[in-house]
């Protein structure tokens, strides 16, 4: 019985030890945030190209200090045309995923976001070619083809940054890296720009955003600071014996304790 | 505060250099003609054989695709796109013989530099009259801008 009582005891013990620790550990408080977003090169180049108009926004909500959840939203409106055919692309996409926050909880803050975003993405369009020419030997063929709606899907990985310029306003840049999982168009009358993808004659596409974001924090939490440590080496520890073996013996016991007591150098 | 401005200035430059490094123009490099590649076998021996001579021309047509030209292997048949079927004459080694090809036509995009052309889809062996021409095999249906063998004339 009293053996069972002195286990119980030195349970709870070890267990508030483990308790007090943890509250004695640094925590920093970081704001969880609502992020709407606008991205701006698609309207600024706009007004340079009049025949491609992509216009793009994103709601983000973050679950914790280093993921959020992104629903990414847009519309586009493309014309080609050169000496052999012309073309027209109209549609709206949207895209859903994950952002990771690279950057340490000490470091970004809720303001600073270096990261990553996995994302999978929706477009509805409608394709036209209202007029082509081909000309070989038998002479010039003339033909077009009429308006279609499709669907097409991809998935994207953008890296990017993202940094708070004024209270509640970020800008940023993010690289796109898509692959189309299905164009909708078949092989042969493939979709010259699919809306939120971009070329989409071919698999692979890049791109380049810009954002501009407004935030609304909504929560705080607390994270614990994670503590790097760093072991002394050993040709520190040589240089601490050999200094110590040099002017007391009696106190080389005492020193060498306390370089183990100090031995770990704790950095924020 | 510095340090902040710093960080903003290194983003914006960054992504400025990105931007200009995604805005190559591109060009048109793709074979753009689809053409019927055919092949030239003798027909004993049913092994590819280079005709020392060979002309082609669309029928009832004043230019010519191909006038005595030696080494040609294969030869690429143009198809007209506006109809289903075309005839051409082909002499090999100065016998002349008749072919038709009918076919049926349909748009592929090959890229946005290099636009539109025309595949084709051979519905039947090509007709043909029998003078030096002994048979022609298909080997390929789809007619593409591609390097793939599409008959095999046998004379």
């Amino acid at each position: 019985m009293w053996r069972t009582f002195k286990y119980i005891i030195s349970l709870l013990a070890f267990l508030t030890c483990i308790m007090i620790q943890a509250k004695a550990q640094d925590t920093i408080q970081i704001p969880l945030k609502i992020r709407a977003g606008l991205e701006v090169s698609g309207p600024v180049s706009y007004y340079s190209d009049k025949n491609i108009l992509n216009e793009e926004a994103y709601v983000s909500i973050d679950l914790d200090e280093k993921k959020s959840v992104l629903f990414d939203f847009g519309y586009l409106n493309f014309k080609y045309s050169q000496y052999n055919y012309s073309y027209l692309n109209k549609g709206t996409f949207i895209r859903a995923g994950i952002d990771f926050n690279l950057l340490k909880p000490e470091k970004s803050m809720g303001k600073y976001w270096a990261g990553i975003g996995l994302r999978y993405g929706l477009s509805r369009f409608t394709s036209e070619t209202p007029s082509f020419d081909k000309e070989n030997y038998w002479g010039t063929t003339s033909s077009s083809i009429p308006q279609k709606s499709y669907w097409s899907h991809f998935i994207e990985v953008s890296p990017g940054v993202r940094t708070e310029i004024f209270n509640h306003l970020s800008i940023g840049w993010s690289v796109s890296l898509r692959m189309l999982l299905y164009s909708g168009t078949g092989k042969d009358l493939k979709s010259i720009y699919l809306p939120g993808f971009g070329d989409g004659t071919k698999t692979i596409s890049t791109g380049l955003s810009y954002f501009i974001v407004w935030n609304i924090p909504y929560k705080k939490i607390n994270v614990i600071q994670k503590k790097e440590v760093k072991e002394e080496t050993d040709e520190d520890e040589d240089t601490n014996t050999n200094g110590t073996n040099g002017t007391n013996g009696t106190n080389n016991t005492n020193s060498t304790s306390g370089n183990n007591q100090q031995g770990k150098v704790i950095r924020r | 505060m510095r340090k902040n401005i710093s960080g903003i200035l290194l983003i914006v430059l960054s992504g400025f250099i990105l931007l200009q490094i995604s805005c190559a123009p591109g060009s048109c490099f793709d074979e753009t003609e689809s053409y019927v590649k055919a092949s030239f076998y003798n027909y004993e021996s049913e092994k590819l054989t280079i005709p020392d001579s060979l002309s082609l021309y669309g029928l009832n047509h004043d230019s010519i695709i191909y006038d005595k030209n030696t080494k040609v292997q294969p030869a690429l048949i143009p198809l007209d796109a506006s109809v289903d079927n075309c005839s051409l004459v082909i002499k090999i080694n100065g016998v002349s013989d008749t072919i038709e090809f009918q076919y049926s036509s349909y748009p592929h995009l090959i890229s946005k530099e290099c636009g539109y052309t025309y595949y084709h889809h051979l519905d039947s062996i090509p007709f043909f009259s029998k003078n030096g021409i002994k048979k022609i095999d298909i080997i390929n249906r789809t007619i593409t801008n591609l390097n793939v063998e599409n008959i095999q004339i046998y004379y």
